[in-house]
């Protein structure tokens, strides 16, 4: 592609001003998403401005509130292998170990991947099930939106054009509450068939707290938080969760496509809400 | 066209390069390094894999005008002259290399882990071989290539 | 002439590392995209849009008038000429009719790839639409579309069979009288059993590089499987004589038939002669799934008859091949499909009936196993149901009825080598089987694990090949077969031979690169052919080498050539004599400046072993009289299988297989791990999703082959050794077989864990999900 502008600037201004500055421009981070689909000619951009060479924009910092603040160019890798977030936020964690292959892992950032807004992505269920927030960066300032509102579609999201994300902001799981993502797929590596982002917390063998999205079961993450309320002082019996799943089952429209049909993809969801619970039930 | 300054197999190079351009045009275009593969263009074979800062990355996922500053070490910078590497030698002895098109890619990548992990285990080394593909040896002696490499390192 | 006893073997049977693995380690291997000619262009071919169509028109005028395209060729530039390995039925670039979505229809030269590729988009092509078929079942209707009008005119180079619309071949092979056996039979099972397209996926793709010099000849460099038919297929379609078309063979990332025939040789050498500059064309990955050949998709009904003991005596096999939109390989696969149907079993009624069937798809053609893993699956899954049935072990069913030395084949060929019932013993101690069988204990709750079997057979041979062993005045060698490394070793293999043969170390024998100026003939590598029969060709050359050896030395030691002996370290020396002998150097010096000439072995065979008895068998359409010497082999799978997903994850494979004498064993090994992973993939997780003609998923992202994480590292290779006579130090090949029988295996070993009789391959979660909900 000729003529296609590059630019690296250092502060997250310079960047929104480039981005503004020329139609046709777009972001680029990891490039491990955005690179395949230049290499495809699925996208012809007209500049690319680098997030990478920003300082800072992939700090990950612990807030006093115990909230955790994950930069946008954070790769998986590093929030993979961060002690801290295993230990505070392991439904993250784990999602962040799950994704692609290592090398994938090593350049591709969180900012990226939400957003690119991909439902059979590992990212987006997981922050929705963690309640998280994107925050949204612009030449205006910044505005804060919650995960759930941030997936709007099928490769859409909340962001205008000109805004870039600028980190995720996950408040500090209810106390005593697991997380698990169970994530299955064709072979290892691949999109999710389906996956299942789960936090509990059982305090006196009744839920103190629940959260649970589906991911790959349609445009964006599905959760139900009145089915999830309705758990609520109770305890977390086989049909307690089966109503939960059957909830989900009903929000879910998954697509047909080479991983499974949709029939299938809703079949599988009471079985893996099941397994995804039971792997955090104690 | 953005200039790029980086570091290749120890050799600091100055490109003049397109902006969508990959690392893996680069270095085989522009810099006749050919040991590094195109299998997929996509990022989903790992035949481009290179180091990046040490790190293993696909080479054709990597723009090469995002490179300023980085130390990429290819398959070509592997032996040290002219004497293939512990990992290198390992792959000749346990039949790991049959069509040879995975095997740059492979070697580097274990080169990484070695680095990382003195002993790895068989599980170890399957993780971190999973993002490469090979679609001729069922992958077990390579993985027994990578043991014996870890096993004649020194500790 | 046999192979010389398999006493010192010197080299063969060594785990000698691969002759060119420095240079594939150091990453100085040169593939075909790695080369670059002085003012080399880049290619890109244009695919129909459309499964089946006529061109109205064609208009290159934007294209060519993109600044950096040098060239834009259409069909009707290009000599009518009529290309196919069995039925000629296409040609380089459409002239007339598209009949799949890829098909070739024209093609750009430029300074640049991304100059060439955004020039496709600015040839302009108008299409009539026709409609399209899909559906081998369909495809035969009376009125289905027609895909070849001109059918009866294709020149067929075999006394093809055919007949039904859409119809281009019928294999028959029958012996006995299967018709009346079935009354003499206590139980009958049957059962029909399909199997997908499956893509090579090798991690390279198709390319060619073509140049020109002054004098009109035009030499190809590609990742060929065969170097000859690489000169035949540019000579046919372009006309231009062979003398002055030179191909060769660059490294190959992997061909496993998909680089058997012809791909990107063709157009690259019309470019390069219409631009008269080299022109190299590598395919992109997603035109290697869309443009080129696929596996065969087949259906296949079973019927087995047998004796409540479990001692078959009938089988009845009915196989429909989708060949797409041309005929390629088809009425090889299918033929061949339809000749190893029977099993390795003694079964004396059979009847086998197989058609290959034009759809407008992808043509298909050769991958690993040509036919027989689509067989394979209907037989040993056949099998199994009626072990089950008739409540004895599957293992012991195989047993009991496995074939022998001296038992003949369908068709009527003896097979004096087999060792089939060792590979099963063996099988059964490794994988432990009895206990596995009774008492699978899963990993977690939730999982069922089982294990599974499955025989199988296959042919290593076919068709001519030749070898020249030439002896150098150190005393070393050059050997020459034009035969092609795949990656498979077949290099190491053929040097160890040569090395062997004549008692030298095998760095004394260079291998020369298969090249036509050099090479003598060589048909190609595949069929499981190199060891075999390139090998045999071998021996002959390296012993006819030694008898010119031993012959300048009688004149010199002056004593008759039988009283002289080779000996280790490459010496002719005076039998009974230690210490009188010459070394191999001192004679060639004297062949080339005393007397007798330069020593050159040569050798020239086709497989001659019994062919097909007509008094046994009846055959009709069936396109080879004989073939090669018969290998046998028994898989067994474990499985897991999870009731939440129906994901069937492989927990330990064994794959026992007579290979008469593993020349060398690593080699063995890789080749048959190998096989079963690619065995395992086209079992359970590679699966060619269609919309009517076109492939959905034609990228390593969506189709997916095993990674390191989805197979176990726990599969055992068991080598067996029963000598085939004909073969060099009793070798026979080994390159397919170990994908054969793993779909079977794993079909049986998912009905031992959970009940479950799949009849649809692949075992994709959701197929073993929807089955085990539905019984």
């Amino acid at each position: 592609m000729a003529d296609v502008a590059y630019h690296e600037p250092e502060t997250l201004e310079r960047a929104l001003a480039l981005l503004g500055a020329t139609e046709g421009a777009r972001c680029i981070a990891g490039g491990q998403t955005l690179v395949a689909m230049l290499n495809a000619r699925l996208v012809e951009p007209a500049a690319l401005v680098s997030l990478a060479r920003i300082p800072g924009l992939g700090r990950i910092a612990g807030e006093a509130d115990g909230t955790l603040r994950i930069g946008a160019t954070a790769t998986h890798a590093v929030v993979a292998e961060s002690a801290a977030i295993a230990r505070d936020f392991p439904l993250i964690a784990e999602t962040a170990r799950l994704i692609a292959h290592p090398p994938i892992r090593a350049f591709g950032t969180i900012g990226g991947a939400v957003a690119h807004g991909d439902p059979a992505s590992d990212y987006p269920a997981a922050l929705v099930a963690s309640d998280a927030v994107i925050e949204i960066a612009s030449l205006e300032g910044r505005r804060n939106v919650p995960a759930a509102a941030f997936f709007v579609d099928y490769l859409t999201t909340a962001l205008d054009p000109g805004e870039i994300v600028s980190a995720v902001i996950v408040p500090h799981p209810p106390a005593g509450a697991r997380g698990h993502f169970l994530k299955f797929s064709r072979v290892d590596g691949d999109y999710a068939t389906l996956s299942v982002a789960a936090m509990l917390a059982v305090r006196n063998g009744t839920c103190a707290h629940i959260a649970v999205a589906l991911g790959a079961a349609g445009p964006v993450p599905v959760r139900d938080r009145e089915a999830e309320r309705a758990l609520i002082g109770k305890p977390p019996t086989r049909e307690a969760i089966a109503a939960l799943a059957e909830a989900l089952a009903a929000k879910s429209d998954p697509v047909d496509d080479v991983r499974g049909s949709s029939a299938y993809r809703k079949g599988l969801i009471p079985g893996l809400v099941a397994r995804a619970l039971a792997a955090i039930a104690n | 066209m953005p200039d790029v300054t980086l570091t290749v197999n120890g050799e600091r190079e100055r490109l003049a390069v397109d902006a969508t351009e990959t690392l893996l045009d680069a270095l085989r275009a522009r810099l006749g390094l050919n040991g590094t593969k195109l299998g997929c263009n996509q990022g989903v074979c790992g035949s481009c894999t290179v180091l990046i800062d040490g790190t293993p990355g696909r080479a054709c996922l990597t723009l090469a005008a995002s490179c300023g500053g980085r130390d990429i070490r290819t398959i070509e910078g592997s032996a040290t002259g002219g004497k293939p590497s512990v990992v290198q030698q390992a792959f000749v002895e346990t039949g790991a290399v049959q069509c040879g098109y995975c095997t740059p890619g492979m070697i580097l990548t274990a080169e990484a882990l070695l680095k990382r992990q003195r002993k790895p285990s068989t599980d170890d080394i399957r993780h971190a071989l999973s993002g490469n593909l090979c679609r001729c040896s069922g992958y077990a002696k390579i993985v027994d290539a990578v043991r014996l490499a870890s096993e004649r390192m020194p500790a | 002439m046999n192979a010389p006893p398999i006493a010192n073997t010197g080299a063969v049977g060594q785990r000698i590392p691969r002759l060119e693995v420095q240079e594939k380690v150091l990453g100085q291997a040169l593939y075909v995209d790695d080369m670059v000619r002085p003012r080399m262009l880049h290619g890109a071919i244009l695919g129909s849009p459309i499964p089946h169509g006529r061109i109205r028109s064609w208009d290159k005028s934007r294209a060519l008038a993109l600044p950096g395209v040098k060239a834009v060729i259409v069909g009707p530039e290009l000599a009518p000429h009529h290309l196919g390995a069995f039925i000629k039925d296409e040609l380089a670039l459409v002239r007339e009719k598209v009949l799949y979505v890829g098909d070739p229809v024209a093609a750009v030269a430029a300074v640049d790839l991304a100059t060439a590729r955004t020039a496709l988009t600015l040839i302009d092509i108008e299409y009539a639409d026709l409609p399209a078929v899909f559906d081998v079942e369909e495809a035969q209707k009376a009125d289905a579309p027609l895909l070849h009008e001109n059918f009866e005119k294709y020149v067929k180079v075999f006394p093809a069979e055919y007949s039904g619309r859409n119809v281009l071949s019928i294999s028959t092979i029958a012996e006995g009288n299967v018709d009346a056996a079935w009354a003499e039979c206590d139980v009958i099972v049957e059962g029909v059993y399909e199997s997908p397209a499956q893509a090579h996926a090798y991690i390279e793709t198709n390319g060619a590089l073509a140049e020109f010099d002054a004098a009109g000849k035009v030499t190809v460099w590609s990742c060929t499987q065969s170097v000859f038919k690489v000169q035949a297929a540019v000579s046919e379609a372009l006309g231009i004589s062979m003398a002055k078309v030179r191909a060769i063979a660059t490294r190959i990332g992997g061909g496993f038939g998909g680089k058997a025939e012809p791909s990107a040789q063709i157009i690259a050498v019309a470019l390069a002669r219409e631009t008269g500059r080299p022109v190299k064309l590598i395919l992109s990955r997603d035109e290697e799934f869309t443009m080129m050949r696929m596996r065969h998709p087949a259906k296949v009904r079973v019927k087995t008859g047998a004796k409540k003991d479990g001692t078959l005596v009938a089988r009845e096999f009915d196989a429909t091949y989708d060949a797409g939109a041309y005929a390629d390989d088809s009425p090889g696969v299918m033929g061949f499909g339809m000749l190893m149907a029977r099993g390795p079993y003694r079964v004396p009624h059979l009847k086998c009936v197989g058609r290959a069937v034009y759809t407008n798809k992808i043509r298909t053609g050769a991958f690993r196993g040509f036919g027989n893993p689509q067989t394979a699956l209907a037989s040993e899954a056949n099998l199994d149901d009626l072990a089950a049935k008739l409540g004895i072990d599957p293992l012991d069913l195989r047993l009991k009825n496995a074939m022998k030395p001296g038992d003949t084949w369908a068709g009527g060929q003896k097979v004096d080598a087999c060792g089939l019932i060792e590979c099963l013993e063996k099988l059964r101690k490794a994988s432990d089987w009895d206990r596995r069988r009774k008492a699978p204990a899963a990993s977690q709750p939730g999982k069922r694990r089982g294990v599974g079997v499955a025989c199988l057979a296959h042919i290593s041979g076919v068709l001519a090949t030749s070898a020249i062993v030439r002896v150098l005045e150190d005393g070393s060698f050059s050997l020459n077969t034009g035969a092609v490394d795949i990656g498979q070793g077949s290099d190491t293999t053929l040097a160890q031979i040569c090395a062997a043969t004549l008692k030298v170390p095998i760095e004394r024998v260079n291998l020369v690169n298969p090249d036509t100026d050099a090479s003598p003939y060589n048909w190609g590598t595949g069929a499981s052919r190199v060891t075999y029969t390139v090998g045999r060709a071998v021996v002959q050359a390296a012993v006819s080498a030694g008898e010119q050896l031993k012959q300048r030395a009688s004149m010199i030691l002056e004593c008759a050539a039988s009283d002289l002996e080779l000996r280790e370290g490459g010496l002719v020396g005076l039998k009974g004599v230690p210490g009188k002998e010459l070394p191999y150097g001192a004679l060639v010096g004297f062949s080339h400046y005393v007397a007798g000439g330069p020593i050159i072995g040569t050798s020239a065979l086709m497989f001659d072993g019994p062919g097909f008895d007509p008094k046994r068998a009846l055959l009709r359409g069936v396109p080879f009289s004989n073939l090669g010497a018969y290998v046998f082999g028994a898989q067994a799978v474990e499985v897991e299988v999870d009731e939440v997903t129906g994901k069937v994850d492989v927990i330990e494979v064994w794959s026992a297989h007579d290979v008469g004498k593993a020349i060398n064993p690593q080699s063995v090994e890789g080749q048959i791990q190998g096989g079963v992973v690619q065995g395992i993939g086209y079992a359970l997780t590679e699966d060619v999703v269609w919309d009517g003609g076109r492939v959905v998923n034609p990228s390593f992202m969506d189709y997916k082959i095993p990674g390191s994480l989805d197979v176990p590292y726990a599969i055992h290779p068991i080598i067996v050794e029963h000598p085939e006579a004909s073969g060099p130090f009793g070798a026979k090949g080994v390159g397919e077989p170990g994908l054969v029988g793993v779909g079977p295996a794993i079909r049986n070993a998912i009905a031992a864990a959970t009940g479950v009789r799949l009849s649809v391959m692949p075992f994709t979660p959701e197929r073993v999900w929807t089955a085990m909900r539905a019984g």
